[in-house]
């Protein structure tokens, strides 16, 4: 099945009771397949069809709100509309799922910018490479968001085109396993409206209440993600069978290297048979896929940057004037260690240019000959 | 691994095939992934897919850029070189062409097989889409997968009689397929054509599309003008002193639209013979 077959697909194992979604290129398919399955009746949930992204996610958020198990999509632009909203949706502490089918903002092919450009909203943001993980992932996302130490939106980020309609085998999971692995909903009471805490529902604050508090709530929350999903990732693979390194990263042939290739999305794929080849020819390079970039796995890399000499990031996005997201945030990761490997940035697939294995060679190579000069020369490269 | 290219046209099926190739290697426990190129297609623009077979999951997640085997699905494609591009050396191509593969102008050090899958797909399905009348001379010439594999995927995209339809266009496609030879010719002539074209208004001609032409009885037409209105390409111009409409076939992609809405059934659609 296709990458957004396997997003739906997930929607009905997870008989998710709400979803509302409008339909963006190359997001469009999940919809299709969703409302599909409405008009056949395969479980017992309410599409809502509406005339924007800005309404798909006040629906889920209302939905949410009262205990409902909710699902949205996106994509680029679209998301760049439900942006207002959204904040909302994290400030409620409201465990929506929502796949984010990545298409740049310059152009319809896909780049990350679309979900890195909402980082300051409030939600979980993880990065998946292939359909088996989509599917997998959007099932550990409820698990993870609706726990109670969290009540965290989660967005799931997967390449548009090259992902979202690539056919390529996925295994469903048993139903009857997924009903027992993740039980219904909880809503929290002090998240329902007649209830409101004023320390975690985040909005109408006012007197005494220091207005810093739903802040640091709503920060402590994200960073204890960390934690659940690794959780999560345990008990997934003791009931299916299947895991994801970490949960935060998936390291790939990482014994014994002297450079790590930082990837995320569809890329690490293709550099995962890049990292094959170069260990073939005698060359020390590893690759760690970076699976949730908020939070982002600080104490992993940490750890990493002490076995290493040098870590190239691939960022498949970039903030105009400030530069790519992955390469500053794992540097401010690195500064208080003691020994820090070298770091260089590289911009790939943006805009959907296509990143080949000899992308990944070149960068490996370039990477390596920083190694052994021990200095880099060229710290920014496009690819 | 097998990587697979696949040429065509917006609505003969080509990704459908793709995609058919990937589910029978699914059926026989290997793993697979279909690639189409997606931009703004359309119905008749030249469009690519990609299959890559393998016996673990598919790793690289690019278009296939140096394929084992060049399956062609329109047969006016079928005459450009650039339909072996890169193809690895000793790799197959297989072209819906009426030519046997000794007539073949493609150059270059391949094999080549051929079968008229327009004329099967005409005849078995009534529609020239030759997606699955290909596949079985793809079984037949490559041995890459069972016939039966593929049988049992098309059932998967299309139950009931339209399955059947499609098998038996498989079984003849495999019975009357021709080759493969080593390709006769030795380096091939590199014409100028787009094969994969998306996007409206970039092609000024549009012309070698068509599967069928409209033609126009002008003593029937009742200048009704639903033609005119209808067409998508707006290659169907006005005639304003004589009332009645006259088609601009560069850029007519012979998609019927006309004939299909013109009430008088003004408009015959011919088939164009390649």
């Amino acid at each position: 099945m296709v990458g957004n077959k396997a997003a739906a697909t997930a929607c009905k194992l997870a008989r998710v009771q709400v979803a509302s979604a409008f339909p963006i290129t190359p997001q469009t398919t999940i919809t299709q397949y969703l409302s599909e399955m409405h008009a056949n009746a395969e479980w017992d949930f309410d599409f809502v069809n509406v005339e924007g992204e800005l309404s798909s996610q006040v629906v889920v958020q209302g939905a949410s709100r009262i205990g409902a198990r909710t699902f949205t999509c996106t994509s680029g632009p679209g998301l760049l509309y439900m942006h207002h909203p959204m904040q909302t949706t994290g400030s409620g502490r409201l465990p929506v799922v929502m796949a984010v089918v990545h298409r740049s903002y310059k152009g319809m092919q896909p780049d990350h910018s679309d979900l890195m450009s909402q980082e300051w909203t409030g939600w979980g943001h993880w990065y998946v490479e292939h359909a088996q993980e989509v599917l997998d992932s959007i099932l550990m996302a409820y698990k993870v968001a609706e726990d109670p130490r969290i009540r965290i939106p989660i967005a799931v980020g997967y390449d548009g085109y090259v992902l979202s309609y690539t056919a390529e085998p996925v295994e469903i999971p048993d139903q009857a396993l997924v009903d027992e692995w993740l039980p219904p909903n909880k809503p929290i009471p002090e998240v329902l409206p007649d209830k409101v805490n004023k320390a975690t529902f985040g909005r109408g604050f006012g007197g005494e209440a220091d207005p810093q508090v739903p802040w640091k709530v709503h920060h402590d929350a994200i960073l204890k993600i960390e934690e659940v999903h690794q959780e999560v990732m345990d008990s997934f693979e003791k009931t299916f069978g299947r895991r994801y390194g970490n949960a935060m990263i998936e390291p790939y042939m990482m014994d014994d290297v002297d450079v790590a290739i930082i990837a995320m999305g569809t890329i690490a794929g293709t550099c995962k048979a890049a990292v094959e080849k170069m260990q073939k020819e005698g060359k020390k390079v590893g690759l760690i896929k970076l699976r949730s970039y908020i939070p982002f796995p600080v104490k992993d890399f940490q750890e990493w940057s002490k076995k290493l000499d040098a870590i190239a990031v691939v960022d498949r996005s970039i903030c105009p004037g400030k530069g790519g997201p992955v390469y500053q945030r794992l540097r401010e990761t690195l500064y208080d260690m003691k020994k820090r490997p070298l770091t260089l940035q590289f911009h790939a697939g943006l805009g959907g240019k296509e990143v080949r294995v000899r992308d990944f060679e070149l960068i490996g190579d370039k990477t390596l000959k920083a190694v052994k000069s021990k200095k880099v020369e060229e710290p920014v490269t496009w690819v | 691994m097998i990587e697979i290219r696949l040429h065509g046209r917006g609505g003969q099926g080509a990704v459908t095939a793709s995609r058919i190739l990937a589910t029978a290697a699914y059926e026989e426990g290997q793993y697979s992934q279909a690639i189409p190129m997606y931009g703004t297609e359309r119905r008749g623009a030249p469009l690519t897919a990609f299959v890559r077979i393998d016996n673990q999951r598919v790793r690289e997640r690019m278009l296939v850029h140096e394929p084992d085997i060049s399956i062609v699905l329109d047969p006016l494609i079928a005459k450009q070189q650039g339909v072996v591009e890169s193809l690895k050396a000793g790799g197959i191509v297989l072209l819906n062409t009426a030519m046997a593969p000794e007539e073949v102008k493609l150059g270059g050090d391949f094999k080549v097989a051929t079968v008229d899958a327009t004329t099967i797909a005409l005849e078995v399905l009534g529609r020239p889409i030759t997606n699955t009348a290909i596949l079985g001379a793809f079984v037949k010439v490559t041995g890459a997968l069972k016939l039966e594999s593929i049988e049992k995927a098309i059932k998967k995209y299309f139950p009931g009689r339209l399955g059947d339809m499609n098998i038996a266009a498989v079984r003849r496609s495999y019975e009357e397929v021709k080759g493969p030879i080593q390709a006769v010719v030795k380096s091939g002539v590199q014409e100028k054509m787009d094969l994969n074209v998306g996007g409206y208004g970039v092609l000024k001609d549009v012309s070698s599309w068509r599967v069928f032409t409209p033609e126009v009885d002008v003593d029937k037409c009742i200048s009704c003008k639903a033609c005119w209105i209808f067409c998508p390409e707006t290659a169907i111009q006005w005639d304003e002193a004589k009332k009645k409409p006259y088609i601009e076939y560069n850029k007519c992609k012979g998609c019927g639209v006309c004939a299909n809405e013109c009430p008088v059934k003004a408009i015959e659609m011919v088939r164009v013979e390649v």
